[in-house]
């Protein structure tokens, strides 16, 4: 049980997706202009990496690793079939999109009114696409381990642009350099805010 | 042609995942003999530098070479030992220590590397744990006391960089240099600590500020993988 | 190639150049952030993380043109990804075969080129509706206005963060605090803020100069 929080948390706080990793920045600038939309794309990518990453999990330790297709048969120990995870993973994304696109439009449309229109933007969202590769690299020994980080990294992300999103509304009260208005002033007050969060750094939860 | 009839799609699928499936598999397989070559040399690389060796390899003409060279001039004997110490048959340098280690201790056999240069002898032994976020390894050699360390080398899969991941870096690996892994006969590893927390001694190295997580996996890995040759190291000190 | 203009007339020059100013896919379209800014520390990775993403953008709006006729509607999304997919499965293998130190430090992030919204966005918005030969020039063109400005923020970081560039030192070890002297690398220049700040103050820069680019 501590393990899962320590990755929880470590994967929040401190190897946050956006602040260590800067991965899904294209949707971070894009739609980060106002706090209701920018929760509404964060609630989206939670939803997405806590299904793709165990998800790809499983793919890779049963079909893809060297060795993962021994339950198959002892002759096919030897397949190592991981060159193939950047295009199955990817496609297990977009699958796992548009699954959930039509399985939230038919069951909750009022839900679909929020997140539908951020669903599509996910599938090529650098965020999901580096989880599952930092799940692949990071050798989690379970499934419930690498959901973990997947619930944790989606939060972190959602946190960081409604953060974001909150100090750009206000921004726009502020008066900025004309030259750095908009992008360049966003990048400098997401590198203050990373800046922030490294104070996070080194923290761990122990459980008696 | 109708590019929207269900057919037309379900053979274009068809035939963009066979062409592309086929391409991929002759590429990796085509360049599986490369790419295993520079695994080899870069464990060689990292055996080598745990006992201060191979320092020229980024200048050297034809680096691949070079550390064959020096490997095959430095490492004299590779082996594999049991949990009681001794000696058994197999292939020392492609031993997976990771399934070595999955083992139970009993069914180990865990490699050991000899340097020898100028009649002075290095002993080196690999270590692999887990880190802050993924695996770490590393190698670590002992001079012929068995208790006095003469150098290690430490990478890691993913820690945090500019943190963690500077156990990677050569001023960290300095600092193991010539400290003890016995006291009184009794096996103490050497363990990293927080940086300025505790007085400095000859079974602690300081630890990386901020990567506080990762120096404290180091320790633990240093003294989970040495505790499986210690047996190894009573046989040799009463040969001695 | 019919057309009956030459291979690099002005027009298809001005494809290649317009991405190194006024179409800059970072500093103004902001687009392929992801996956770029975390291999700055040391300018090597930064310069092969460029060239990877030119020519994986560069091959996959070639191919893309040239299928642009036959790519069913319905699936348009899955070819281009696959097709992008497997060119970054080649360039890794091809990385890890040749520069391996390298691809070790790029790690996933090679990886991560997939997903980069400028090989899509280039797909989209030029290689679906133009012929192969300018869709090529226009894919090396946006790569390589991404690893002009990977290449900066690596120099300023690896220069002030590690005094060295390309692995070479360049401040002079008796300059060194520890070596009796006055000077420090700034430890914060190899943590990850320092690329968010550094790449607002390349923005800053650039729209100072080139007025036309203010945001209202």
């Amino acid at each position: 049980m501590e393990n899962f929080i320590n990755i929880f948390v470590q994967s929040v706080f401190i190897n946050n997706m956006i602040f260590a990793y800067f991965l899904g920045m294209c949707s971070f600038l894009a739609v980060s202009r106002k706090v209701s939309t920018a929760m509404g794309l964060g609630i989206a990518v939670i939803f997405v990496l806590m299904i793709t990453v165990p998800v790809n999990y499983l793919i890779n330790k049963y079909l893809l690793q060297e060795g993962a297709l021994s339950w198959f048969g002892d002759e096919y120990r030897d397949i190592d079939l991981g060159f193939l995870s950047f295009i199955v993973f990817i496609a297990v994304i977009a699958w796992i999109v548009q699954v959930l696109e039509m399985i939230v439009e038919k069951f909750t449309p009022a839900l679909y009114n929020q997140l539908g229109i951020f669903l599509p933007l996910i599938a090529v969202n650098c965020a999901v696409m580096g989880a599952s590769l930092f799940m692949q690299e990071r050798e989690y020994s379970s499934v419930a381990e690498a959901s973990s980080f997947g619930l944790g990294s989606g939060t972190g992300w959602m946190l960081a642009i409604v953060g974001i999103a909150a100090i750009r509304e206000k921004m726009s009260y502020s008066k900025v350099p004309p030259a750095l208005k908009g992008l360049g002033i966003t990048f400098i007050v997401t590198g203050l805010m990373a800046i922030a969060f490294m104070s996070f750094s080194g923290i761990e939860i122990k459980i008696d | 042609m109708n590019r929207d009839s269900n057919i037309y799609t379900l053979v274009y699928s068809a035939i963009m995942v066979i062409v592309v499936a086929a391409l991929l598999a002759v590429a990796s397989g085509a360049l599986k003999a490369p790419q295993e070559r520079n695994r080899e040399i870069e464990k060689k690389m990292n055996i080598l530098t745990s006992v201060g060796k191979a320092a020229g390899a980024s200048i050297a003409d034809d680096k691949n070479a070079y550390i064959e060279n020096e490997y095959s001039k430095y490492i004299v004997e590779s082996f594999l030992i049991n949990i009681n110490g001794e000696k058994t048959e197999g292939d020392a340098f492609n031993t997976d220590l990771k399934a070595e280690l999955k083992k139970p201790e009993t069914e180990r056999l865990l490699p050991v590397f000899v340097c020898s240069d100028n009649g002075s002898k290095q002993y080196i032994f690999p270590v692999r744990g887990a880190g802050l976020w993924g695996a770490i390894w590393g190698y670590i050699s002992l001079k012929d006391d068995f208790n006095t360390v003469y150098g290690a080398v430490f990478d890691h899969a993913g820690e945090t960089p500019g943190l963690g991941a500077e156990i990677a870096d050569v001023s960290f690996q300095k600092k193991f240099a010539d400290k003890k892994i016995y006291l009184d006969g009794k096996f103490m590893s050497v363990d990293v600590v927080k940086n300025g927390s505790v007085q400095l001694d000859d079974y602690k190295v300081d630890g990386i500020t901020g990567g506080t997580l990762t120096s404290k996996a180091v320790g633990k890995m240093l003294f989970d993988c040495l505790s499986n040759y210690t047996k190894f190291f009573d046989v040799q000190k009463q040969n001695r | 190639m019919s057309e009956k203009e030459p291979l690099f007339s002005a027009k298809n020059l001005k494809l290649f150049t317009d991405p190194f100013n006024a179409g800059n896919p970072i500093t103004v379209l902001v687009l392929g952030i992801c996956s770029a800014l975390a291999v700055t520390v040391k300018l090597q990775p930064a310069i092969v993380m460029g060239l990877s993403v030119t020519v994986v953008t560069g091959f996959s709006s070639f191919i893309i043109s040239l299928l642009r006729n036959t790519i069913p509607n319905r699936i348009r999304i899955i070819v281009q990804l696959v097709v992008v997919a497997a060119l970054v499965i080649l360039v890794d293998q091809l990385l890890k075969a040749y520069v391996y130190e390298v691809s070790k430090q790029l790690s996933v992030f090679v990886g991560l080129i997939i997903t980069n919204c400028i090989i899509m966005g280039r797909i989209e918005a030029f290689a679906l509706g133009n012929k192969p030969f300018p869709s090529l020039i226009d894919g090396f063109g946006n790569g390589a206005g991404y690893g002009m400005i990977l290449v900066i923020v690596a120099f300023f970081r690896e220069l002030l963060g590690s005094g060295s560039l390309f692995g070479i030192r360049i401040v002079p070890e008796s300059f060194y605090v520890s070596a009796g002297g006055f000077y420090e690398n700034n430890g914060m220049m190899v943590l990850p803020p320092a690329a968010l700040i550094l790449l607002g103050v390349i923005i800053w820069v650039h729209r100072s100069v080139n007025n036309k680019l203010l945001e209202k």
